[in-house]
């Protein structure tokens, strides 16, 4: 009880003391400000990323490649693809027929609209049910392609960031001129992306096999039957994966490459920063002296000078915490970025936000820990006598 | 030379707070170190590749689409074309399907190493000509999986051979080295003649076209006269040169320039920020020392120096360790791309960053010094004016 009635005196008596000490104050909170600001940035770049790669996923849908093949690597013979669609499981469509989509991509190049740089985003042949496979994606203007026609309907990521994706536009690709003819937005993707037919894509690139096949299952639980079925069938030499699996597999290397960017840079100026504050807490300890040797004078226990200053650090690296969230949402939150060519907006989330402050608490508590202990031990006699 | 000692003095009068300082000076320029390094390195690597190498390619799609063999003569009919060779690219594994590596198809006629960038000795040249199973080996490959001269290594691929095999198998001929900044790092060269032969679809088509120019100042002309010649036909071109490439690749990590940018300017205002307190903080202190020098006939101007001088001495030690730090810590940041080298420019900026911050954050408290009132000082009275 003597020991809380202490603690509360004290850390009353050091925060109302805030304002004499401005100029230590305010490193330590710049100093926290800063290391939490860039922090929580470096990460909105990975939930940024999380949130477009993961936002739409649902557990019903599949994505069906050649055995082992990856990406563009993935092909997929007609046949093999034509008995995809007797397997047990997949939803039915408004028409009847099973969800399965027949796609094939195609990485083509666009030019920037603000520097005219040039960079990759996938077109995407399919098949005309694509809708049914993504109910996410709305067309807003214009409408969808028509089968058989050399006719694209691009995203509106695409307009804002590309030149010639108006409808309209006409695009020149393996010397045919392909017809904008709507735009579509689809989830939380601020990436890229233009489909059209299929049949009229492959026909152009000459190609005879398909990249992928989309399915929808009619329940998560119907993937063991599916799965089985596929593997059962000795023609068929494809693997299925979930949505979800087979993204963050996509995704799993720019992912550890931002969180390790994100982390490293973080870690290092937390360092900076807790140096900055425990430079900070010694001088106001060694200003303190006389005072810190008259309260144990007159009865404060060294555990209640301890706590307080400790608390009082831990106090004083909040507001910075906060501030650095703020910056960090006020500057980067919804900002594009595209690094190494793939398009997302940075999101300050709330569990980021909490992730700073926890942050800024441990570099308040390890920064405070031996100016604390200094403070405990002043000698009484000497620190008394001192002018 | 006489100030030495005073300085030095006074850098260690309180040493906890001078280590302290100097930690976090060497902590904000190992960070500034290592990402000014990745910016500016990237930049060298861009302005060092070779304008005088043209690729022409689809314009349709780099990657995924292919030009008929028959444009070689067309384009080497282009005024300032010195030389055209055709390029196909697959990707193989071997082993392990872990094992990755890519598989370049070359026809090494005369002045072929014109139009790359690879180095490799006149007779792994001559013998890979002779050999048609011949590959040349990229040198850090054969390291790695301890390739020699006459070895047979197979290789397991996506593209299937007329017999419908997807392995192929090539005798190792020689080794050679890439200075480019793109393409992969595990590479062989083979023969595309034996390809295109041996290949079961998409004979005689190439990924692309390697062309060297007479005259490097025309490439870009040259590059815009190739592009007329197919222009509106079915097989469009686009001709870019590898230092047109190299920018479009690192273009991509151009993005993060601004990040890098507010990252160091976040850690230089938080440094000077904590600098500059514990400068006044440290002058506030010393009131009465310094009002002793001044008695002892030290200039206001000598004064002045001196404080500047300690936080000179502090800051740009702690900015050569920093950097220091940054130069062991830069092949770990440097490893995702190739090449990348930390240039001496970066260093030097970085030092000179370190003295100003120390100018400015020991500017007002050295101002204060230099016009402390002697009597007031020493009667305990703060003394500043």
């Amino acid at each position: 009880m003597r020991f809380a009635r202490q603690f509360a005196a004290l850390v009353a008596m050091d925060l109302s003391a805030v304002a004499q000490r401005l100029g230590p104050v305010l490193t330590i909170i710049i100093g926290v400000t800063c290391a939490v600001g860039v922090l929580v940035s470096m990460l909105a770049m990975g939930a940024g990323a999380w949130r477009q790669e993961m936002g739409d996923v649902r557990a019903d849908r599949l994505i069906v490649t050649s055995l082992g093949a990856r990406g563009l690597q993935s092909s997929i013979p007609r046949e093999e693809a034509a008995a995809i669609r007797a397997l047990p499981g997949i939803l039915g469509g408004d028409d009847g027929e099973p969800i399965v989509v027949l796609a094939s991509l195609v990485p083509i190049e666009g030019r920037r609209r603000v520097t005219g740089t040039r960079i990759f985003f996938p077109l995407a042949g399919t098949s005309n049910n694509l809708m049914q496979y993504l109910p996410e994606l709305h067309v807003t203007d214009g409408r969808m392609f028509r089968r058989g026609l050399h006719e694209l309907v691009a995203g509106n990521p695409c307009v804002r960031q590309f030149t010639g994706f108006d409808t309209g536009a006409r695009r020149a690709i393996r010397g045919i001129d392909w017809t904008i003819v709507g735009h579509f937005d689809q989830g939380h993707v601020q990436q890229c992306g233009v489909y059209a037919d299929v049949d009229t894509l492959m026909t152009a690139f000459g190609r005879n096999t398909y990249s992928q096949v989309l399915v929808r299952l009619r329940s998560p639980q119907d993937l063991g039957a599916f799965r089985a079925a596929l593997q059962a069938n000795p023609t068929l030499h494809l693997e299925a994966r979930l949505e979800g699996q087979a993204t963050e597999e996509g995704f799993k290397q720019l992912n550890a490459l931002l969180n390790f960017a994100s982390y490293f840079i973080g870690t290092i100026m937390a360092i900076g920063a807790t140096l900055g504050a425990l430079n900070s807490l010694y001088s106001i300890v060694d200003s303190r002296r006389r005072e810190l040797a008259t309260l144990r004078a007159i009865g404060f226990g060294p555990g209640a000078i301890v706590a307080s200053m400790l608390c009082v650090s831990m106090v004083l690296a909040l507001p910075g915490a906060l501030l650095g969230c703020l910056l960090a949402w006020v500057f980067f939150n919804g900002m594009a970025a595209s690094p190494f060519g793939y398009s997302f907006q940075l999101a300050v989330t709330p569990a980021l936000a909490v992730l700073g402050m926890g942050w800024a608490l441990a570099m308040g508590l390890i920064g405070g820990l031996l100016p604390a202990l200094r403070a405990a031990r002043v000698p009484v006699t000497t620190a008394l006598r001192a002018t | 030379m006489k100030f030495l000692p005073l300085i030095w003095s006074g850098v260690w009068r309180k040493p906890g707070r001078t280590i302290l300082i100097f930690l976090q000076v060497s902590v904000a320029f190992a960070l500034f170190g290592v990402l000014q390094g990745l910016k500016t390195g990237v930049e060298h690597l861009v302005a060092a590749a070779r304008a005088d190498v043209l690729i022409v390619h689809s314009r349709a799609s780099f990657l995924a689409d292919s030009l008929p063999l028959g444009l070689r003569e067309q384009i080497r009919s282009v005024a300032g074309v010195k030389v055209v060779i055709p390029v196909d690219i697959f990707g193989a594994t071997y082993q392990k399907p872990s094992e990755k590596l890519g598989v370049v198809a070359i026809s090494p006629d005369p002045d072929w190493l014109a139009a790359f960038t690879f180095t490799t000795a006149p007779a792994y040249a001559a013998a890979l000509q002779r050999t048609r199973t011949g590959a040349l080996v990229r040198v850090a490959l054969a390291e790695k999986y301890g390739w020699k001269v006459g070895d047979h290594i197979p290789l397991m691929s996506r593209t299937a051979q007329l017999n419908g095999s997807t392995d192929w198998a090539f005798d190792v001929v020689g080794t050679y080295s890439d200075s480019d900044v793109g393409g992969g790092r595990d590479t062989i060269l083979i023969n595309f003649a034996y390809l295109d032969e041996a290949r079961l679809s998409g004979k005689g088509t190439v990924q692309h076209f390697n062309v060297a120019v007479y005259d490097p100042r025309s490439a870009v002309k040259v590059a815009d006269a190739i592009d007329r010649r197919f222009a509106n036909s079915s097989n469009e071109t686009e001709t870019e040169s590898l230092q047109e490439l190299a920018q479009s690749q690192v273009q991509a990590l151009g993005d993060l320039n601004f990040l890098i940018r507010a990252i160091v300017s976040a850690v230089l205002v938080a440094l000077l920020f904590a600098t500059a307190t514990m400068m006044m903080q440290s002058l506030r202190e010393r009131t009465p020392e310094l009002a002793v020098l001044k008695t002892l006939g030290f200039s206001d101007r000598a004064v002045f120096l001196l404080i500047l001088a300690e936080a000179a001495a502090v800051c740009v030690a702690g900015a050569a360790c920093g950097l220091a730090l940054a130069l062991l810590a830069f092949p770990f940041a440097a490893r995702f791309v190739q090449g990348l080298a930390m240039h001496g420019i970066v260093v030097a900026v970085g030092l000179a960053f370190g003295a100003l911050v120390a100018l400015i954050s020991a500017a007002v408290p050295a101002a204060t010094a230099a016009r402390l009132r002697v009597a007031t000082a020493l009667a305990g009275r703060g003394g500043a004016v």
